[in-house]
């Protein structure tokens, strides 16, 4: 691989022990993929964050690699595996706490923002069409390839770290602007709903696995894209879609000759049967990827001056800074259920309270039974609300 | 012998080799109490050089090579036929040694070796390495195919091409073009040579150049042979054939 100088002097160690040790991981990763080179980075998403995924393997990694290294470029945090605050609310173990506590601070100290959200391209990490970043967290960095048109790998999270750390990346895959071009044109049929999109995500993620695909037939907005990114990123391995008209790049590439695919009504229906096995649950959890501003001033407009007529847990997740921002909506979903931040139903232990849950999000619904162990329910947000009312 | 791969994290260890010929998780995949492998044929990874074909699995896998590595139960390296971003990312946090671009197939368990994780070599010091080719004839559809005699001291009565060591000085192309003359006669000139790789024998190693003639007339046996074949590259990978002659024919296109 071809280095500068400056990375050179990185790799032999004059920039400090932790610095030398995230280069060579940033270039070993880039040898595996053949990149020629690296590439300066304006931003880093970093995962990795709940200790019910990392285990104590992680907090040893964090607290070694902490030691003597710090982030060069702005960077955030994913989900943890609680609410830093309403930790007890959530049935979260005094132990499980602490370990989770610990692993945030260690972050901290390497200078990463722990906002704990999966959505920072909604609020303090947003970056510009045409940057280079090193995004982990397989929604968001699918969101700022295809919303923003900024460039990132499927990053995980040490290599995301590692490459905040020395602010740079190994040049290949995505940061390429070759590799960013549709593989599959899909003909999307559907109500223009959210939760459509969501069973659009699935329906496309399963097909197409990591392919980039073209949409015809919807205008996503922020909302509407992120739970299609989310679901595509989780049923295959989409990191990148176009939208015809739409998107920032949907006009750069060339889409002659690509297969067409059909989604109607139909495969829609096929995607929320194969991940529905439950009817009845005792958690509604909302909020994958976290809620917008928009999306709580809805929800909260929907539910004012409605009554809760059951005992089935709802779950809100969201950003801390959402939360903060919408007293007055917060409390009126608090009246149906728990408006959760830094977390969410994915990566906190929620095997250990229930056991059947829903979400309308349809990555939540792949990963609740494989990292849960949970029976799901995919649903609208209208038609669970309904248990409810 | 000197394998040659890819250089991926760097360091340099020796050590007995396990070899576990699949696709390995660390995340499930090992006990991290003991360093025991809990899949495949078992077998203890702590010290030693640990070749498998290719990480898979959870990302998690990366922090239970670190936890490995602190509480001393890491493997000394990792060598993969293709390394991906799990169990390359746990090398280089834990500093083990990982060379990738290897033939698991031509390890075996036991093996001693030495890894080079800044050559991207895996030198087995035990072992010998002898290049030899193997020649394929096609006639339309159709490929010879030879048995070999009863006095052959490797792989007798197992069918195969027209193969033999490259002697010092020769390269594969002419080494196939003078063993098809010596065990059938025919004089011709390879169509197309193929990517050698590697064969695992006892104390031995090969690396195996295929080659492919393209000819019509008969062959002529010598006494290495004792019967001959036309037969569709189907029907040969059905046959009691030498060790591999399916990598051969299929890095021939066949």
């Amino acid at each position: 691989m071809n280095l500068s100088a400056a990375e050179q002097r990185i790799l032999d160690g004059e920039e400090g022990d932790g610095a030398r040790k995230a280069l060579e991981l940033v270039v070993a990763l880039g040898k595996i993929y053949g990149a020629d080179d690296l590439v300066p980075i304006t931003s880093a998403h970093v995962s990795g964050v709940s200790y019910k995924t990392i285990g104590d393997g992680g907090i040893a990694y964090l607290e070694h690699v902490s030691q003597g290294a710090k982030v060069r470029v702005p960077s955030t945090l994913n989900p943890s595996g609680m609410d830093s605050v309403r930790w007890r609310e959530m049935g979260v173990s005094e132990e499980f706490a602490a370990k989770q506590l610990h692993i945030i601070d260690l972050y901290g100290s390497m200078g990463v923002t722990t906002s704990c959200s999966c959505t920072p391209y909604l609020s303090d990490n947003v970056p510009r069409k045409g940057d280079h970043v090193a995004w982990a967290e397989s929604s968001a960095l699918s969101m700022v390839n295809s919303m923003i048109g900024a460039r990132t790998n499927r990053e995980g999270g040490p290599g995301a770290l590692a490459a905040a750390i020395v602010g740079r990346t190994a040049n290949y895959g995505l940061h390429l602007k070759e590799n960013r071009a549709p593989t599959v044109i899909v003909e999307a049929d559907i109500d223009g709903s959210l939760f459509s999109h969501s069973l659009l995500g699935q329906a496309v993620g399963s097909r197409i696995g990591n392919g980039i695909p073209y949409f015809r037939g919807i205008r996503p907005d922020w909302e509407e894209a992120k739970i299609m990114a989310a679901a595509m990123a989780a049923s295959g391995a989409v990191a990148m879609f176009h939208v015809e008209d739409h998107t920032p790049e949907s006009s750069e590439h060339p889409i002659e000759g690509l297969d067409v695919i059909h989604v109607g009504e139909a495969e829609l229906k096929d995607a929320q049967d194969s991940l529905t096995v439950v009817e009845d649950v005792e958690l509604i959890a909302f909020g994958c990827p976290h809620l917008s501003i928009r999306e709580v001033k809805e929800m909260a407009s929907f539910l004012e001056g409605k009554e809760k007529k059951s005992d089935v847990k709802v779950w809100f997740c969201t950003s801390r800074e959402v939360r903060d921002a919408l007293p007055a909506e917060v409390s009126i979903l608090e009246r149906f259920g728990t408006v959760l931040a830094d977390t969410c139903m994915v990566v906190t232990p929620v095997e250990g309270l229930f056991e059947r849950s829903a979400s309308d999000s349809a990555k939540a619904c792949n990963y609740l039974p494989t990292l849960c162990s949970q029976k799901v329910r995919c649903d609208s947000f209208q038609t669970l609300m309904e248990v409810l009312l | 012998m000197i394998i040659n791969g890819r250089a991926i994290a760097s360091g340099r260890a020796e050590g007995e080799v396990v070899v576990l010929n699949d696709d390995f998780s660390f995340l499930g995949g090992v006990d991290t109490a003991t360093g025991e492998l809990r899949v495949g044929g078992g077998g203890n990874i702590s010290g030693r050089i640990f070749a498998f074909r290719r990480g898979k699995g959870s990302t998690v896998g990366s922090y239970t090579i670190f936890d490995l590595k602190s509480k001393g139960l890491a493997p000394a390296g990792i060598v993969n036929a293709t390394a991906e971003t799990i169990v390359t990312t746990g090398a280089v946090i834990a500093d083990i040694p990982l060379v990738d671009g290897i033939d698991i197939e031509a390890l075996c368990t036991g093996d001693r070796a030495i890894i080079d994780g800044d050559a991207g070599t895996i030198e087995l010091p035990d072992l010998e390495l002898r290049e030899v080719v193997t020649g394929i004839v096609r006639r339309g559809d159709q490929i010879l195919l030879m048995r070999r005699s009863d006095e052959e001291h490797h792989f007798p009565r197992s069918w195969g091409g027209a193969s033999g060591r490259i002697e010092e000085g020769e390269g594969p192309e002419d080494a196939a073009c003078r063993e098809l003359m010596e065990e059938t006669q025919i004089d011709a000139r390879p169509v197309l040579i193929g990517k050698p790789f590697l064969v695992r024998g006892e104390g031995i190693i090969w690396r195996v150049h295929p080659v492919l003639f393209e000819a019509e007339a008969e062959p002529t046996l010598n006494w290495e042979h004792c019967d001959y074949r036309w037969v569709s590259p189907v029907e040969a990978v059905g046959m009691d054939t030498v060790p591999r002659l399916d990598e051969v024919l299929s890095r021939l296109g066949l």
